[in-house]
């Protein structure tokens, strides 16, 4: 099975390193983006399966990625995970309503980003071969 | 100098009270004052509801409104106009706890002095402009303070992350293998890490204490969710060190007249607090029982086998930034903010807090919480002298979001909004605004009781509708409202009744109707 691409927009260069180094052991694929505009341009490159997003990014921030996103067909689809050290309160709501699938607070633990990258890749579990329309809509 | 005449509104059914203050107006000259008269309580409301008075004259005895309440309800239709009572000569203690409940000023009539009256007006409108503007100031130093804050833990966040991240890396073996010395040694960093961590999510906490604004929502409270949800939080990091946290929870308790979060909040401190304290395979108990010295309250006890606390600092560890001492509190040194919020929590929900300790045997940390019972939060609203109490009538409020479900932060935010207008339009001596009963999915439901005469519960649900339509802050949240009422006949009371017996019947009757109301949603909203 190819492995699923997951694109890192976060301003912070070690957090995207270790992002990486995570997640290329678990056997996906990341691309980086360090900035708003970048990350939807890189978007658009890859076609990630997957975004993992930051909020304060400079050139926008993560709420306007999401809008850009949303306005591109192509890309509308792709589950977003935020990761932001700002306030759950307001943000995570809101982050939703944008269309976000999970919010997680940094510091973020790593178990947990995984769990929810699964989750959100509609990956059931661990220990069962992922297949593809598992989570096929009600 | 050309300024607009004081727009004043006298509010008063004493037809010779009302002339002899005409009287005192027409002396002065005739573009300062501008003066409405009205006789009652809802025209007053009406009015000021609308905009454009200055300074409000009320008398205390409204044929539909009395006493305190009447400036309770001024203060709530035009919460920025000033309010002057007028009041008898018998009465000045009254009106002393009119300013108590809002108002500015004081004039007793028949003594208000030739001139007084336009000096009385103009200083209580300068005061309140001095007050309001001090509060503002207060609140943009607040703002400051919780933005700074905000930022601050945003920029030490960030960092924290990626030191988190590498420690896990490394220990998990991404990066090679680790010997056990350097394992030991990443497990220390990532020990710290987790304590900055925390340490940080207090400095959040605590500036809410200090501004008062740790938001407390009392409702009616099961100890034993809260008891599972701690232990079922904190079982990981009591196994850590060979201590089993109890599994077994009594179900059995009585309900609590609490806030939910908050008795999760104060029992994870605490317990945490324990887990900390105790050495490895010690023993950290959960116990819970009727407190015997006032058995409205339950009482909750946390104890632990750890280094026990200094007899003579068991009052001190609970102020702000208390340092324990000693060597078995230098591994764990907090902010000395956990049992400094969580006594604000318990007090702030009429509860209490102590701890006792030998050195060396433990300690144990005690909590009281109220017992939730209707019967106490209807006594106030039920004289003791009636034979037979007036038609009851419960007023259901039920708020609902035009998007679907509340989110949880919708959730509380808007409720207490909801809770505090509720109370705003209440007759203290006659309503009674019970604790928010139940989420029932979509909606959340509120419940007030009231003791009618023949005016009815129709007269109350306007009463609610008009605020509750008024408010801004709703409409903001997208959520919709709806109030309804259902009455109870009048109950009878037996002649060798006692109060406490009478209230309980009656208690019996509203939670039955209350339960009917919740199950009725419950099956609507399936």
């Amino acid at each position: 099975m190819d492995s699923r691409k997951i694109l890192i927009v976060d301003d912070n260069a070690d957090i995207r390193l270790g992002m990486h180094l995570r997640l290329k052991a678990n056997q996906y694929q990341t691309f980086f983006a360090a900035d708003a505009i970048s990350g939807v341009a890189e978007a658009q490159k890859h076609q990630p399966d997957l975004i993992i997003l930051d909020l304060g990014l400079p050139g926008g921030d993560g709420f306007s990625v999401m809008e850009s996103l949303n306005k591109i067909p192509a890309l509308a689809t792709i589950p977003i995970v935020v990761v932001s050290a700002r306030d759950v309160m307001g943000n995570q709501k809101r982050a939703f309503e944008a269309g976000a699938r999970a919010f997680l607070q940094k510091p973020v633990n790593d178990d947990e980003l995984l769990a929810v990258v699964r989750q959100a890749l509609g990956e059931p579990a661990a220990t069962k071969k992922p297949t593809l329309h598992d989570q096929a809509s009600v | 100098m050309n300024e607009k005449p004081l727009q004043v509104l006298l509010v008063e059914d004493n037809a010779g009270d009302v002339r002899l203050l005409r009287e005192m107006f027409s002396k002065e000259r005739r573009d300062a004052f501008q003066l409405t008269h009205l006789l009652r309580m809802s025209e007053a409301e009406t009015h000021l509801a609308k905009g454009g008075v200055d300074i409000v004259l009320l008398d205390l005895g409204l044929p539909d409104g009395h006493g305190l309440d009447t400036v309770r309800r001024a203060h709530a239709a035009a919460p920025e106009v000033p309010v002057i009572v007028l009041t008898g000569l018998d009465d000045e203690a009254l009106a002393a706890e009119a300013m108590n409940a809002g108002a500015q000023d004081y004039l007793i009539k028949g003594q208000i002095e030739n001139r007084a009256l336009p000096r009385a007006l103009r200083h209580a409108i300068e005061r309140h402009r001095m007050q309001t503007e001090t509060d503002l100031i207060r609140t943009h130093q607040l703002q400051f303070k919780d933005e700074f804050l905000s930022h601050v833990s945003h920029e030490l966040r960030s960092p924290l992350t990626a030191v988190r991240q590498f420690v896990t890396i490394l220990l998990d073996g991404l990066a090679g293998e680790l010997n056990p010395e350097q394992r030991q040694y990443l497990e220390i960093v990532l020990r710290n890490v987790k304590q900055l961590h925390s340490m940080i999510n207090d400095l959040f906490e605590v500036s809410g204490v200090q501004a008062g604004k740790l938001k407390i929502e009392l409702q009616c409270t099961s100890v034993s969710d809260a008891i599972a949800y701690t232990v079922n939080t904190l079982t990981g990091a009591a196994a850590a060190k060979g201590i089993i946290l109890p599994a077994d929870i009594e179900r059995t308790l009585p309900s609590v007249c609490a806030d939910p979060a908050r008795v999760r909040q104060i029992l994870i401190i605490l317990v945490d607090n324990a887990i900390k304290f105790t050495p490895q395979n010690g023993t950290v108990k959960i116990q819970t029982r009727i407190f015997e010295e006032d058995p409205a309250f339950l009482l909750l006890e946390i104890s632990d086998s750890g280094c026990g606390i200094d007899p003579e600092m068991t009052e001190r560890i609970f102020e702000r930034l208390f340092q324990a001492s000693g060597p078995a509190a230098a591994d764990h040194n907090g902010l000395g903010l956990g049992l400094y919020i969580c006594k604000d929590l318990v007090t702030r929900q009429g509860g209490k807090i102590w701890a006792k300790s030998t050195p060396g045997q433990g300690a144990v940390f005690s909590v009281t919480v109220p017992i939730f019972s209707l019967p106490k939060l209807l006594a106030p609203a039920f004289s003791e002298e009636r034979q037979t109490e007036r038609p009851i009538t419960i007023v259901v409020t039920e708020l609902g979001s035009q998007t679907g479900w509340l989110s949880n932060e919708v959730r509380g935010e808007q409720c207490r909004g909801i809770r505090d207008l509720l109370r705003g339009c209440l007759y203290s001596d006659l309503d009674v605004l019970l604790p928010k009963m139940d989420s029932t999915g979509p909606a959340e439901l509120f419940f007030i009781v009231a003791i009618t005469d023949g005016i009815g519960g129709e007269a109350i649900c306007n009463r609610i509708r008009k605020q509750l339509d008024s408010s801004e802050h709703l409409r903001q949240a997208g959520l919709t409202h709806s109030t309804f009422y259902r009455p109870l006949e009048a109950i009878e009371r037996n002649s060798t009744e006692s109060k406490e017996d009478f209230l309980e019947k009656v208690a019996i009757d509203i939670q039955e109707l209350m339960s009917k109301e919740i199950s009725a949603r419950q099956v609507r909203n399936g």
